[in-house]
């Protein structure tokens, strides 16, 4: 768990602050996203959890203890760190790459050597192909798997993420995306995870920080709560102008609560349960009906406009 | 007796100062302005009978690749023979006499590595699309040699001139030796004489001579560069 | 060409020759134990790392001649005056290269060694330094060969080494002995070129030949 108390880093010779008093916690095993514009501080926030700055003011507790209570080398080597230009040592291969922080502690060969073959086979690269490899050797983005697989090597229960899948191209990168979560289901780390991209940080994240530019902290909540309810003028503009729609595809169709399909259903089109709600709307308009037959675990229920209206209207707070 | 022993004493332990500037404006126009002046043109002729064996070498080499490794093997094998050992062996070749035309043939030679490599590389550098812009635009080979590549070339080439023309102002001095002429004359002279003020004038002309040019010519090729000038801005 | 593997032959040839091997390795060394650390000091501050680049560049201009006999007046005739001499031509190379290389090493690659909790030193000794090692080891070699062939002038200011042999050679009229110091030389110039080149390939870490191709 990782708590941020006024926290708060002025650069000598600048009279403004970069990051603003900044306060709030990240629960353990949840991925918090810091998003913002650029000059909002959040790779500086980031990048104080492991002192690589320190801040100017206020703390940073790490399971209830100040994280100055060691050396900032011994810290760095308890916490994953994976950046968005990889950083991958070119002159050691994959296996040696993945081998440094366990190596650092201390970790016996064998222990080592197992590791970074199921690191490597976590993040989908067959180990016998790929352990003796150099980094030259390798695509961007199986690059930015090792990059992954080296921060989690000795299996940190705290891990910071910038922009880790960024030097890919969208593909790549929603894959990587996709993986990683699914990873996450099973590890349950306590991340702290950079982006400017609002779509990652609501795909990604179980909050959300939202940090303006000066360092300020604009709003910290669920995607869903952030959609529903954005705080401020800056906050809704920042999340889009399309957040109700973003709203939709945070929920499956199939988990809607819909009413039964009819007889008279035969004609009309069919979607798959699966579907986010969104891409469910889309399909619904391009069919050209007002109405869709939802198939989820064999039963069917009637998708129309108004339930998909309903849903955006629930969670979100009155007006006023 | 004893005064004649104690002023004999005087004048053999007598060390000759470090500088002698009275020497220095006595001999300007006889000894140094000549030297320097020797030095220049041994500098400037080798420079430029290099570069005019060079440029044309280096386009070739650049056009027609297979040439340019041989030619790198030869520069190279007369680049690494030390220039003193290279006088000795230009000398010792019948109709090569002391003077200045073996210290300029050796000047020569060691200055083609570094140009024609800088040729080559130079022409290398300008982008293929830039080419192949000219080349549909009508222009002919011989055209776009001098309107596009050559002077795209030129900051490469140039870098390529101010290593050479350092490297000869300073194998010049050697060339004294064998009666070249130049500011190596002032070096060994004085350290004939045992008068070190000839020695420290001759070696630090040269060296200002040298630096000079490194200065110059490294001024010439970042102004050749507005894109490097701009981004110091 | 008889006479010359005669002049080979002389009991004084070794002698020179081991002079000249001893002064150009001696000056070599001095010139590392000067150079790598001094550019090892500024490798994190852009202002110095410029600075011994600049210092470097217009050191690399100094005519070695020159050199050698601003020596004379301070430190006389002799082996060590040589050996200083020489010593100083020799940083400028290494000095301009062991900054560069050190100064290239990927901002990415060293972010990440620090975040992962790898001390200063370590990121110096096993990061920084095996990624330089090719350009600071190319840096050694120019330096190198430029210094077995100035040594070659140490003659002139009593420093031993073949170049008396083509000093006596000239003196003499003989061709001799002036060809047999000259070849001498120049083969040793080339052995000296080829033999280091050999070493920076060996010395290049496998993963950045890689990245090279």
């Amino acid at each position: 768990m990782i708590e941020f108390k006024d926290v708060s880093k002025t650069y000598p010779g600048s009279d403004r602050p970069v990051v603003n008093d900044l306060s709030f916690e990240v629960p353990e095993g949840e991925i918090c996203v810091l998003v913002g514009p650029s000059g909002c501080g959040k790779t500086t926030t980031m990048r104080m959890v492991n002192r690589l700055i320190e801040p100017s003011g206020g703390e940073i507790l790490i399971d209830g203890e100040p994280n100055t209570a060691m050396s900032g080398t011994q810290l760095r080597r308890k916490i994953g760190y994976a950046i968005q230009q990889i950083g991958l040592f070119p002159h050691r291969t994959i296996a040696e790459n993945i081998a440094t922080v366990p190596s650092l502690l201390g970790w016996d060969k064998q222990r080592i050597t197992a590791r970074a073959d199921e690191l490597l086979e976590l993040v989908g690269l067959e180990p016998n192909d790929y352990r003796d490899r150099y980094p030259a050797e390798l695509s961007g983005g199986q690059q930015q798997r090792v990059g992954v697989a080296r921060a989690m090597a000795a299996d940190p229960p705290i891990m910071l993420m910038d922009e880790p899948f960024g030097a890919v191209d969208p593909i790549t990168r929603e894959r990587l995306q996709d993986e990683f979560l699914s990873i996450q289901q099973n590890i349950k780390k306590t991340i702290v995870f950079v982006t400017h991209d609002i779509d990652e940080a609501i795909k990604m994240g179980d909050k959300i920080a939202i940090l303006k530019q000066g360092g300020f902290l604009a709003q910290y909540d669920t995607p869903e709560n952030i959609l529903a309810n954005p705080d401020s003028e800056f906050v809704a503009s920042f999340v889009g102008t399309d957040r109700i729609l973003k709203r939709l595809s945070l929920v499956r169709v199939g988990d809607m609560e819909l009413e039964p399909a009819n007889g008279n259903a035969a004609d009309l089109p069919r979607i798959s349960g699966n579907l986010t709600v969104r891409d469910a709307l889309s399909e619904l308009i391009g069919s050209g009906h007002s109405e869709a037959v939802v198939e989820n675990d064999g039963k069917k229920g009637l998708l129309t406009i108004e339930a998909i209206e309903a849903l955006t209207r629930s969670g979100e707070a009155p007006r006023g | 007796m004893g005064e004649a022993l104690a002023l004999l004493q005087d004048l053999s332990l007598e060390e000759p100062r470090l500088i002698e500037w009275d020497w220095i404006a006595e001999n300007f126009w006889e000894d140094i302005v000549p030297a320097i002046q020797g030095h220049i043109y041994l500098s400037f002729v080798s420079v430029a009978i290099a570069l005019a064996i060079s440029l044309p070498v280096g386009i070739l080499a650049a056009r027609y690749r297979k040439i340019y490794p041989p030619v790198t093997f030869v520069t190279g094998i007369l680049y690494s023979i030390p220039s003193l050992a290279l006088f000795s062996i230009l000398i010792s070749v019948p109709g090569i006499v002391i003077g200045a035309t073996p210290v300029i043939i050796a000047l020569v030679a060691y200055s083609l590595l570094i140009l024609i490599r800088n040729v080559v590389a130079g022409i290398d550098s300008v982008p293929a699309e830039t080419i192949d812009a000219a080349r549909g635009m009508g222009l002919t080979q011989g055209q776009i040699l001098f309107r596009v590549e050559l002077p795209l070339a030129l900051p490469v080439i140039v870098a390529g001139i101010r290593i050479a023309t350092v490297t000869i102002i300073g194998i010049a001095t050697i060339g004294a030796y064998i009666s070249g002429g130049g500011l190596g004359k002032l070096i060994f002279d004085g350290i004939n004489r045992n008068f070190p003020t000839m020695v420290i004038t001759g070696a630090v002309l040269a060296t200002a001579l040298a630096i000079l040019a490194d200065l110059l010519l490294l001024g010439l090729e970042r102004y050749l560069r507005p894109w490097a000038r701009r981004r110091r801005a | 060409m008889g006479s010359i593997l005669e002049v080979l032959g002389r009991p004084g040839f070794s002698q020179l020759l081991l002079t000249h091997v001893e002064l150009s390795a001696l000056a070599l060394i001095i010139a590392i134990l000067i150079a790598v650390p001094v550019a090892i000091a500024v490798r994190n501050t852009p202002i110095g790392a410029t600075l011994a680049i600049n210092v470097g560049n217009i050191g690399r201009a100094v005519p070695s001649l020159a050199l050698l006999a601003l020596a004379l007046p301070f430190f006389g005739f002799g082996f060590t005056s040589a050996l200083l001499a020489l010593a100083a031509l020799a940083i400028p190379p290494i000095l301009i290269n062991a900054s560069t290389g050190l100064r290239e090493v990927d901002p990415g690659v060293i972010d990440a060694a620090r975040g992962m909790g790898l001390s200063e030193s370590q990121v110096l000794s096993r990061i920084q330094l095996p990624i330089a090692a090719p350009v600071i080891f190319a840096g050694i070699r120019t330096s190198a060969v430029q210094v077995v062939a100035s040594a070659t002038l140490a003659t002139f200011i009593g420093g031993g080494g073949l170049g008396d042999l083509i000093v006596e050679g000239f003196q003499r009229g003989d061709t001799a002995i002036l060809l047999a110091g000259a070849l001498s030389v120049a083969v040793l110039s080339i052995i000296t070129e080829l033999g280091f080149g050999g070493i920076e390939r060996a010395l290049t870490p496998k993963g950045l030949r890689i990245a090279q191709k």
